[in-house]
């Protein structure tokens, strides 16, 4: 009997031992620190794993300044640098920016040229036409077409107005500089940046859904959700363990409805009108700013050219959804990316070309 | 000698039953929330369970908005915003998930279960 009562207490003491395993044994997970502000008319979020929440949180305050002060800068209709730019082009003089956006617009210039237009930093007074230059705000009805004919027909591509030689950017009355495509990726970028210097490995800078994630979350990628485009549920998955940028554009984020049609933010500077025919692309590159004007370029593109403009811009990994529905992914894109709708069409997969 | 006898097997089951149990109650990917915290600017001002369906106010910048629970599920249904993205946005209720009026400065997290993302590209 006492051989019996000491095998069961120690069969429990093992038992006792397990359970403390089972619950203790994986908790020690390292810290996850996250900061959240407004800035560049979103959220911006910056998670990072594995540091000191203290020194965490400092360098997170450090970009959420960074954020604001970029915001302000490059704010196209503000009293900030790319403002007083603005201000002198639009009535046809020359303007010199500074060395930081001067290499901006350079390379906002470069992106246009090799996009083939499909972005253009340009489109400013027709997204003000528009009214989708105040994030505040949503417009009700479209502008008058002669309106939007006369703001077209007095554009012109910034590849023609930048003078790389010299750092000027030539006078054209009716133009704006909006860099509201490109801007939060180099922000974001900026952003990693400053995280790199303060010694931080793992991180992700996420302005409003669009993101760049460094190294890992502890033992695992970093898991990042791709929103579908209507309905609001999970479209896809894509792991990051490095360095890569995930930027998804479409014509949900900001839009209003006008007799049974759809007019939303992203403008095609060929026509002055709101993009037609894909509703979402997703771009996952090295840096963010490239994606973040690669969305605005593809969406333009279109459901037939964007294979030609991504090659164009250098892209690895492409998926666009199309009107109907419909995935299309760039060859190779399939392997980084698992679709998690189990109701979508079956993928089209394009070679980029 | 028998190494294990009745009694044995009836510790070892109960303990294996109380493992099992554990796992499913540590590890389970429990994705949906079960609370939605609520914040004006930098500062957490409440904290509402999914499980209390019903309508709440909160102060903002602007004025009040209105965030609503229901069946687990939570979104705004009012703002004093222009162009109401808010309450466009929908229903939210998986851990992680944001909805943000940000004219009026409130934003609201699920919380409470596992995270399916570490970030969710919109």
């Amino acid at each position: 009997m006492i051989d019996q009562s000491r095998r069961m207490s120690c069969a429990a003491t093992w038992l006792a031992c397990l359970a403390t395993f089972v619950v203790t044994g994986c908790d020690r997970t390292p810290p996850e620190t996250r900061h959240r502000f407004t800035a560049m008319g979103t959220l911006v979020e910056v998670t990072v794993f594995d540091h000191s929440a203290e020194a965490a949180t400092e360098a997170a305050l450090e970009i959420e300044s960074l954020f604001l002060d970029l915001e302000h800068q490059w704010d196209p209709w503000d009293d900030g640098e790319l403002g007083a730019v603005n201000a002198a082009v639009s009535v046809g003089e020359d303007s010199t920016p500074g060395p930081d956006l001067a290499r901006l617009v350079g390379r906002a210039s470069e992106l246009a040229r090799k996009s083939d237009g499909m972005f253009d930093p340009t489109v400013g007074e027709l997204v003000r036409l528009w009214g989708f230059d105040d994030a505040d705000r949503i417009p009700e009805r479209p502008p008058p077409a002669g309106e939007i004919r006369r703001v077209l027909d007095s554009r012109a591509p910034l590849p023609t107005l930048w003078d790389a030689a010299d750092g000027t950017l030539r006078g054209h009355e009716g133009v704006t500089i909006d860099l509201g495509g490109f801007a939060k990726g180099v922000a974001v970028d900026r952003a990693i940046a400053l995280l790199r210097e303060r010694g931080v490995d793992n991180a992700i800078v996420n302005a409003g859904g669009d993101l760049r994630a460094i190294g890992r979350r502890g033992d695992r990628p970093w898991k990042i959700g791709v929103r579908a485009p209507r309905g609001g549920g999970i479209l896809a998955a894509i792991e990051i363990s490095g360095d890569e940028s995930v930027f998804t554009s479409g014509d949900y984020e900001r839009f209003f409805d006008f007799q049974d049609r759809r007019f939303h933010h992203i403008i095609d500077p060929r026509t002055g009108y709101p993009t037609l025919g894909l509703v979402s692309v997703t771009v996952v590159h090295d840096d963010a700013a490239t994606a973040d004007a690669a969305c605005t370029a593809l969406m333009v593109a279109g459901p037939e050219r964007w294979p030609a403009v991504a090659k164009a811009l250098g892209l690895r990994h492409v998926m666009v959804v199309d009107a109907d529905g419909r995935v299309h992914m760039g060859k190779g894109t399939e392997v980084r990316v698992t679709i998690l709708d189990e109701g979508a069409l079956p993928i089209a997969i394009r070679e980029l070309q | 000698m028998k190494i294990l006898r009745p009694a044995d097997f009836l510790v070892l089951t109960v303990g294996a039953a109380i493992v099992g149990a554990s796992y499913g109650a540590f590890w389970s990917e429990r994705v949906e929330g079960d609370e939605a915290v609520v914040s004006v600017g930098h500062d957490e001002v409440a904290r509402i369970s999914l499980q209390d369906d019903g309508k709440f106010p909160v102060s903002g910048i602007l004025g009040e908005s209105v965030l609503r629970v229901k069946d687990g599920q939570v979104r705004f249904v009012e703002s004093p915003c222009p162009g109401r993205f808010c309450v466009h946005a929908g229903w939210i209720s998986r851990t992680g998930q944001v909805a943000a009026c940000l004219p009026n400065g409130v934003v609201v997290e699920v919380r409470g279960g596992v995270r399916e993302f570490d970030a969710i590209n919109l």
